[in-house]
């Protein structure tokens, strides 16, 4: 199948932004008091996409790693500040624990899906490291985010039951496996149900993309599975040492919950 | 009586706690406490007076900024704080069941304590029930359908099936009819002296206090102001302040029927 790609002109982007134009029209309308929140994020998302746009071609012309390297650490480092924002009542040691899982989780499974699986050459080839990363990155992102928040309501709201636990002799282990178990569900929840509904309910966004590009269906869905396998097993390997190092910022080092959590 | 190692003790033990930003209010000013073998020391006081926090540093769910807490002489930071609160449990003001019956509540306890899971058929866990005054048909039922009072009973033997050698209760009274809390009372005499437990009892309660304990400290603003036998504390207090609290406490109960 010859790749034969349509370019967008600024007329054509315009057109597209009628679009966004009119969401903002059915807001004001509706009085939902969105109107200015839809038009920022609109802007944003065309400066800081061209912005990249930019960045991802200077880079793609370099063929080194380090800036390779570098936009992955940022990546990271945007992640962790994104979900730190969005939480109201953060873990102790919040920075220090997300930063660490969603760093080595992301990177150890980015490294295993690029060399083991795909076979890149050379191995921090951007065309694929980093739209792979970013995807892998993103989604531990929201599954970090889960699990964070699940753990803090889950200690909230079973306080009396770890009390009554550690007053019984119960390790902060134990007592915390319940609270632990719950948060790793909700982190996984989105994962299990993008699994089960792909193909039926929606085509995911990295095999539609690889089709309009001109990518033989059957490569690009290849390609979909190995990389929603690699998304879960990093949801999972960020997730679960979110909650390792997590639970034991709950309790103080003579193994009592600490107030004001 | 001289007192010379008390079983568990706190000695000269002070506690402080933030308010506010870089403000700290000392909550106990240096309190000496010890309880023996068998013996229900009852810790009373007004609200706010630090008698839950006292309870808290005997099992090591607080620390002390001084002093230290001494089990059998061993100071408790030396020991492994699961195993401690195995040994030394705390029932706490609002009894707190597991989800699941009775039996299901002590086969937890028995998890978390990694001691050996309790058999209906066991005698030692018969005992115990009957000690408790908790029925045996209690054991199949939905633990968090009983009433107040027996859960607070479930949650006595839950404590006391394992290797238990002091007890702490926390208001163990304050949400149960008068009736039921003469019978805890009696409940609690029987477990100190048939288990030889030491047992530290937080209230504001005279009349379980005058029932069950051997001595009571009178605890007002971070001080013991009063330590002895429990009939001299109640009937002849030494000091003024002592003397006013025993007075607003008697006089409240009487406004109190029931």
């Amino acid at each position: 199948m010859s790749a034969t790609i349509i370019d967008l002109s600024l007329w054509d982007l315009v057109t597209a932004y009628s679009l966004l134009l009119m969401s903002i029209g059915l807001a004001h309308l509706l009085k939902a008091g969105q109107s200015k929140d839809l038009f920022w994020s609109g802007l944003r998302m065309f400066v800081q996409l061209l912005v990249v746009g930019y960045v991802l071609h200077l880079i793609f012309a370099l063929k080194t790693a380090l800036p390779v390297l570098l936009i992955l650490i940022v990546m990271v480092g945007f992640a962790v500040q994104t979900i730190g924002a969005r939480m109201k009542m953060k873990m102790p040691h919040f920075y220090r624990v997300v930063g660490t899982a969603i760093l080595f989780g992301c990177g150890v499974m980015t490294f295993f899906f690029c060399s083991l699986v795909i076979g890149l050459e050379p191995w921090y080839d951007p065309r694929y490291l980093i739209p792979l990363a970013g995807m892998i990155i993103g989604n531990s992102m929201t599954g970090a985010s889960l699990a964070v928040e699940r753990l803090a309501a889950e200690f909230r709201e079973r306080q009396d039951e770890i009390e009554t636990a550690l007053c019984l002799g119960g390790s902060i282990q134990t007592v915390s496996e319940p609270a632990v178990s719950s948060a790793f569900r909700a982190a996984l929840i989105p994962s299990v149900n993008a699994m089960a509904a792909m193909g039926l309910v929606f085509l995911p966004g990295m095999m539609t993309g690889q089709i309009i590009s001109g990518t033989e269906p059957l490569i690009a869905v290849k390609y979909q599975i190995a990389i929603m396998c690699a998304i879960t097993g990093s949801v999972s390997l960020t997730t679960f040492l979110i909650l390792r190092l997590g639970y034991r910022a709950y309790f103080t080092s003579y193994q009592s919950l600490r107030e004001g959590c | 009586m001289s007192r010379i190692v008390p079983f568990l003790e706190a000695r000269k033990v002070t506690v402080s706690r933030p308010i506010e930003e870089g403000r700290l209010q000392r909550v106990l000013l240096g309190i000496t406490l010890g309880v023996d073998e068998g013996e229900i020391l009852a810790v009373v006081g007004p609200s706010g007076s630090g008698k839950s926090t006292l309870l808290r540093l005997f099992n090591h769910l607080l620390e002390p900024d001084n002093g230290e807490v001494l089990l059998a002489g061993k100071n408790i930071q030396t020991i492994d704080p699961p195993t401690l609160r195995a040994r030394i449990p705390l029932v706490a003001q609002k009894p707190f069941l597991f989800s699941g019956t009775v039996l299901d509540n002590l086969q937890a306890s028995a998890r978390l304590r990694q001691t050996q899971l309790p058999d209906f058929n066991d005698s030692a866990l018969q005992e115990l029930l009957e000690l408790c005054q908790v029925s045996p048909s209690w054991l199949d039922r939905d633990a968090r359908k009983l009433s107040i009072g027996q859960q607070q009973r479930v949650c006595l033997v839950r404590s006391l099936a394992g290797p238990c050698q002091a007890l702490l209760l926390d208001e163990p009274t304050s949400a149960l009819d008068r009736p039921t809390a003469d019978l805890m009372a009696k409940t609690f005499r029987e477990i100190a002296r048939q288990k030889n437990l030491a047992i530290i009892l937080v209230t504001h309660d005279l009349r379980l206090t005058e029932r069950c304990s051997d001595r009571v400290a009178l605890l007002i603003d971070g001080s013991v102001i009063e330590d002895g036998a429990t009939s001299q504390i109640l009937n002849n207090p030494t000091t003024e302040s002592a003397r006013t609290f025993l007075l607003s406490e008697t006089s409240e109960n009487r406004e109190t029927p029931g």
